[in-house]
C-alpha cells in the first residue's frame, strides 16, 4: 500500500523508506508516481530506469551504508536525482526529485569503475575500496579470487558472445552466493573478486569458496548450449593489520596458483611463511606417524670389511623412508622428529626386528648385523625388551648383532644407561662407538664399558690429508687397540683413503669405496661377487 | 512470431532430509506460480534419491529459471541430459509427481501427481523419458 501521510502526500518531491534489503517499505505518491511503483513491498532496485547500467549503479550507490546521491537519465534529456540518506537502524531516506541542483561528480566516479558486461566493479573500484578501508584503518577483510577453468575453450568454440553472456551467468551465481555488503570485482577476463569488508571465520570463508566452486562447476544454459566450466579459488584474510591490505590479492592470487596446483575446481586459503611451516610440520608429522602402519620403512645394508682379512664382516642396517609424494626421506630429516614426538621408540623397535630377520637370511653365518640406535631409545628400559624380543623372535645368534651408539648418550653420566647397556651386553649383543670424535663427551666413558668397536666419524676420513689430520687419525687407532677395542673407519671415498687407513693399522674398513648401501634382496649377490678393494686397485 | 521453444531435461541429487513434505511443497507452489509467469510447462519427478525435472519454454525464461533452481541448497550434483529446441510442448502445464517404490514415501506422496495433475502418459514413447524414469528408480534413497 502506498502510504499517506497528509504532509508528505502534498508533496511534489518523491519521499521513500527502504529497509536494509532495499525493499520500500514506505513512499508517498509522488515517489510511486514517478517510478511507476504500483504497490509496496517493493524493490527499490527494480524500479523500472531505461540504462541497466543505471540500476547497476543504484545497486552500487545503495551498497554505501552512507549518505550520497546518484543522477540517472529517465528518457531522453531528463534526469532523475535520488538523494540516499545515511542508514540507521536498517532504514534509510530515499528522495527522488527531477532537476536536482548539481550533477554529483561521485555518480561519473562510480560509473568508470563499473563493468559492463556483469554490473560487478572493476579494478578502479577495488582500488578504491582498499582507499576507503585503509582510511577507516579497517582491520579485517577478506579476498576470494575466482578464476574460471576452461574458460577459453568456451570462447574459442562457442563464439566471444556466448562467452560474453556465460560471464553474466557467473556473476550471478557469484551475486547469489554472497552477501549486500561484499563488494563484487570483474578483474578482467574470466577472473572475479569478492572483497569481504568483515571479519569471517576461516570455516565460513571455506564453506563460501566451496559453495562457489560447486555452483559455477554446475551447469551453465546459454545459447542453446549446455556448457560446463569450473571454477578455482584462492582465499587471503586479513587480521588485525590494515598494513597489509595491499598484499591481500597478491596473497589470494598465491593461494588461487595453489589451488589450480592441487588440481582444479577447488580452493585454497592462503597461508603465512609462518603458517605454512607450521602447517608443513604438522603434516610431516602426520604421515611419519602412519609410515610404520603402512610399510613405508625399509632398510638397507652397506658392508663392512675387514681391511687385514679382505673379507665382508656385516652390514651396517640403514633405514631409508620411502614416501609416495614426498619421495625419499632423508633419516637426517626425520629422525629428529621422530624422537622429538616419541615414534623413535616403536621406529626403533622395527629396525632392531627387521634387520635381524634379513640378517637371518645371509648364507655365511658369520656376518654381522649393526643397528643403530638413537640416545632417545635409551630412556627406558624398552630397548632391552627390543633387543630380547628381535633375537628371540628372529632366532639370529647374539653375538651378530651389534648396536651403534652415539657419544651423546654419554654426555649426561647416567646409571640407568649404563645399566641398559650392560643389559644389552648380557644377552650376548656388541655395543659400538659411532660417529666418534664428533660429539663433546668426556672419553671417560670409554672406560666404562668394553665397546666392541669405535667408529671413526666420516669427516676426520675424508678431511683435506694433513698431518695433524694424519696424527689424530693415528692417534685415535692406537687408543682403540690399547683399549683391546677394533676400529672401523666410515666414509671410505677413495683408494688413497683406504690405503692410508690399511698402513696405520684400521681394523674395518666401510664406506661409497667398498660399496655404497644396498637392499636386502641385493646381498647375496654383492657376497658372490665381492673383491677386495686393494685386489681390485693391483 | 513465436519465439523458438526448448526443452531442459536434468537429474540432481536430492538434499533435502527435513520436513520433506513441506519443502517439497514449497517447490510445487513457487514453481507453479513462477513457471505460470514465465510461461514455462514441464515436470519435476522425484523420490528420496533424486530429482529429475523437464522444463519446456522460451530460451531465456528456461535459461533464467535453472538458473534460480541451481541456486537452491536442497539439491546438488545437477547432470543435464538435454536441452535442445523442441517443436511441441508435452506437458501443457506444471506437474509434479513422486516416482517410487518406497511404501512410507507413497503414501506421503503418493496423491501428489493427482493433486498437480501430473499424467505418465506425456512421457509414453519417449526415450529420454524413459531412460530419466530408470534412474529414478535406481537412485531412490533406502
Ligand atoms: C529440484 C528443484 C526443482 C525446482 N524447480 C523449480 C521450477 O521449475 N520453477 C521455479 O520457479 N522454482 C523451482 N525450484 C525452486 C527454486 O530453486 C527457487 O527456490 C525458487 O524459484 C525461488 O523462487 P522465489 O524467488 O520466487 O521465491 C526448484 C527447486 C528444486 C530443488
Amino acid at each position: 500500500m502506498i502510504d499517506s501521510v497528509p504532509q508528505l502526500e502534498a508533496l511534489a518531491t518523491g519521499i521513500a523508506i527502504i529497509n536494509g534489503d532495499n525493499v520500500i517499505v514506505h513512499a508517498n505518491t509522488a515517489f510511486a508516481r514517478r517510478l511507476n511503483v504500483d504497490a509496496l513491498p517493493y524493490r527499490l532496485t527494480d524500479i523500472d530506469l531505461p540504462e541497466a547500467r543505471s540500476r547497476d549503479l543504484l545497486e552500487w550507490q545503495l551498497r554505501d551504508i552512507g549518505e550520497s546521491a546518484l543522477t540517472v537519465a529517465i528518457a531522453p534529456g531528463r534526469s532523475l536525482t535520488f538523494y540516499i540518506g545515511a542508514q540507521r537502524e536498517g532504514q534509510r531516506l530515499i528522495i527522488a526529485a527531477s532537476g536536482w541542483p548539481h550533477r554529483d561528480e561521485s555518480t561519473r566516479d562510480l560509473a568508470a569503475q563499473l563493468d559492463p558486461l556483469t554490473g560487478f566493479g572493476n579494478r578502479l573500484m577495488y582500488a578504491e575500496r582498499l582507499r576507503e578501508f585503509e582510511a577507516m584503518g579497517t582491520k579485517a577483510a577478506a579476498v576470494l579470487i575466482i578464476d574460471l577453468d576452461h574458460f577459453k575453450q568456451v570462447n574459442d568454440t562457442l563464439g566471444h558472445g556466448t562467452g560474453d553472456e556465460l560471464l553474466g551467468l557467473v556473476a550471478q551465481r557469484i551475486r547469489a552466493s554472497t552477501r549486500g555488503n561484499d563488494t563484487l570485482i570483474r578483474l578482467g577476463g574470466d577472473e572475479f573478486v569478492v572483497l569481504i569488508p568483515e571479519e569471517k571465520h576461516c570455516e565460513g570463508l571455506e564453506a563460501l569458496a566451496g559453495r562457489l566452486v560447486n555452483l559455477l562447476g554446475r551447469p551453465f544454459l546459454v545459447n542453446g548450449h549446455q556448457i560446463n566450466i569450473g571454477a578455482s579459488i584462492g582465499v587471503a584474510t586479513l587480521v588485525g593489520d590494515s598494513d597489509q591490505l595491499q598484499d591481500l590479492l597478491r596473497h589470494a592470487d598465491l593461494a588461487l596458483y595453489e589451488a589450480k596446483h592441487r588440481g582444479r575446481a577447488g580452493h585454497y586459503v592462503f597461508q603465512s611463511p609462518l603458517e605454512q611451516r607450521a602447517f608443513d610440520r604438522r603434516e610431516f608429522e602426520v604421515d611419519l606417524r602412519r609410515a610404520l602402519g603402512l610399510r613405508q620403512f625399509t632398510l638397507h645394508y652397506q658392508p663392512q670389511t675387514s681391511i687385514a682379512d679382505r673379507r665382508v664382516t656385516g652390514f651396517e642396517a640403514l633405514i631409508r623412508w620411502e614416501h609416495p609424494t614426498r619421495g625419499r626421506v632423508s633419516p637426517l630429516d626425520f629422525i629428529p622428529l621422530a624422537e622429538e614426538i616419541g615414534e623413535i621408540a616403536a621406529i626403533g623397535r622395527w629396525v632392531i626386528r627387521c634387520a635381524c630377520e634379513e640378517a637371518m637370511a645371509w648364507q655365511d653365518e658369520r656376518l654381522s648385523v649393526a643397528v643403530n640406535v638413537s640416545p632417545a631409545q635409551f630412556a627406558d628400559d624398552t630397548i632391552v625388551d627390543a633387543v630380547r624380543d628381535a633375537l628371540d623372535h628372529s632366532g639370529l645368534a647374539p653375538a651378530r648383532l651389534e648396536l651403534e651408539i652415539t657419544e651423546g648418550l654419554f654426555l649426561e653420566e647416567s646409571e640407568s644407561i649404563m645399566r641398559r647397556l650392560w643389559a644389552i651386553k648380557e644377552l650376548g649383543v656388541a655395543v659400538a662407538i659411532d660417529d666418534f670424535g664428533t660429539g663433546y663427551a668426556s672419553l671417560g666413558y670409554l672406560n666404562s664399558f668394553p665397546f666392541s668397536k669405535i667408529k671413526i666419524d666420516k669427516s676426520f676420513i675424508q678431511a683435506e690429508p694433513s698431518p695433524r689430520a694424519k696424527a689424530l687419525i693415528s692417534g685415535i687407532l692406537a687408543m682403540g687397540s690399547n683399549l683391546g677395542m677394533a676400529t672401523t673407519a666410515e666414509g671410505i671415498e677413495t683408494l688413497e683413503q683406504y690405503t692410508q687407513l690399511e698402513h696405520d693399522g684400521c681394523s674395518l674398513a666401510q664406506g661409497y669405496y667398498i660399496a655404497r648401501p644396498m637392499p636386502a634382496g641385493q646381498i647375496a649377490d654383492f657376497l658372490e661377487r665381492f673383491c677386495p678393494p686393494t685386489a681390485r686397485a693391483s | 512470431m513465436t519465439a523458438v521453444l526448448y526443452r531442459l531435461v536434468y537429474m540432481s541429487r536430492n538434499d533435502i532430509t527435513d520436513e520433506i513434505d513441506t519443502q517439497i511443497d514449497g517447490i510445487l507452489k513457487t514453481s507453479r506460480e513462477n513457471n505460470r509467469l514465465a510461461e514455462v510447462t514441464g515436470a519435476l519427478m522425484f523420490n528420496t534419491g533424486c530429482f529429475a525435472q523437464v522444463l519446456e519454454g522460451p530460451h531465456n525464461a528456461i535459461q533464467a529459471t535453472f538458473e534460480r533452481i541451481q541456486c537452491d541448497e536442497r539439491h546438488s550434483d545437477v547432470t543435464v541430459l538435454l536441452f535442445e529446441p523442441s517443436n511441441k510442448r508435452s506437458f501443457s502445464s506444471w506437474a509434479m509427481a513422486y516416482v517410487g517404490a518406497q511404501e512410507s514415501a507413497l503414501e506421503r506422496f503418493g496423491n501428489l501427481g493427482d493433486e498437480s495433475g501430473f499424467e505418465f502418459t506425456a512421457l509414453d514413447g519417449d526415450d529420454i523419458y524413459n531412460v530419466l524414469l530408470d534412474n529414478l528408480h535406481d537412485a531412490e534413497a533406502q
